[in-house]
């Protein structure tokens, strides 16, 4: 839940999605859901030449079971703010 | 999941995990991202042979399958010549 | 429209099921259900290798091990039609019942005494919100 809501706060900054096909792609963060399936515009594809596939798309729907890792804007991320929710969240669980 | 929603009645480009790309106009969907994919065609790319073009009619494809649904650019889709295009087919993904 | 709906209205249609390990099943479809397990009738089984074919009276496969399901074109017009129909209906039925909610359910109960029940519900209610 926790990062779904990160995910939320990024709205509309550029990311990386590096996919567990190894493919990469950039792109402006639309929207993202609770299975963090993503939403990118305005979309590149890594290593263009090798990847002819996608030059007629400019934005896509990516599902959040094939995502590897998503490279984030450091500077848009407050990871004091993180660490305090994530430790909120662990003692809210320990209390139940 | 309202992140689909914007694609209905559209022409996408479906890759699905396996690495096969099949281009079609999304029909319908649901909370599982289970799909339905209509006029569609699998494009098959190769090194050493252009781009195929192969019609499959109606599909419903299952959600965990899907790897990525991207949106096409129409005007720039009916631009390329895919009998010019060489390319290997996109990976299958790996656990 | 929802896939679970195209493939219930697929019903008696021929079907072409691919699994995730490859292999495929033509046939026709019997049932399926929420999950999208279905039973087919009069299949022919191909391998994965397509090398390898078997002719089966009846399957039951599970909707996780499927991959994609390929049905007839024409299907997806039908039940677009077949929505829109409906739909018109329903808009005609509650355009001239005041009440399409109430309007729906009292056919039926009317027919045996609810014409009692019903009107005197809604004076009370009248009467209530008049004070």
């Amino acid at each position: 839940m926790l990062i779904f809501s990160l995910f939320k706060t990024l709205t509309d900054q550029t990311v990386t999605v590096e996919l567990k096909n190894d493919l990469s792609i950039t792109g402006v963060l639309k929207s993202v859901d609770q299975f963090l399936n993503i939403r990118l515009d305005n979309i590149k594809v890594l290593d263009e030449a090798r990847h002819p596939h996608m030059m007629a798309v400019k934005n896509c729907f990516i599902r959040g079971s094939v995502v590897r890792y998503v490279q984030l804007p450091a500077q848009h991320v407050d990871t004091q703010l993180l660490e305090d929710a994530t430790r909120r969240e662990a003692a809210n669980q320990a209390k139940r | 999941m309202s992140t689909l929603q914007g694609y209905i009645d559209r022409r996408v480009l479906l890759v699905l995990q396996d690495g096969r790309t099949i281009v079609g106009v999304l029909s319908g969907f649901d909370q599982r991202s289970d799909i339905i994919l209509s006029q569609c065609k699998e494009r098959i790319y190769s090194m050493d042979d252009p781009v195929e073009e192969v019609p499959l009619g109606l599909y419903l494809v299952k959600g965990d399958q899907i790897l990525l649904i991207g949106e096409m650019d129409e005007a720039q889709d009916n631009a390329v010549d895919l009998s010019t295009i060489r390319a290997d087919p996109i990976a299958p993904i790996r656990y | 429209m929802w896939p679970l709906t195209l493939l219930n209205s697929a019903q008696n249609k021929p079907l072409s099921v691919e699994l995730k390990n490859g292999e495929t099943f033509n046939g026709h479809l019997v049932n399926c259900d929420n999950f999208m397990n279905i039973t087919l009738r009069d299949v022919f089984q191909t391998s994965a290798d397509a090398d390898r074919f078997w002719k089966l009276n009846e399957i039951y496969i599970r909707g996780s091990t499927i991959k994609y399901i390929r049905v007839p074109e024409k299907l997806l017009d039908e039940v677009k039609e077949d929505q829109h129909r409906a739909r018109e209906a329903q808009r005609a039925r509650g355009g001239h019942a005041g009440g399409s909610r109430g309007g729906r359910g009292m056919p039926t109960r009317g027919g045996r005494g609810g014409t009692r029940g019903a009107p005197m519900r809604g004076a009370a209610r009248g009467r209530g919100r008049g004070m």
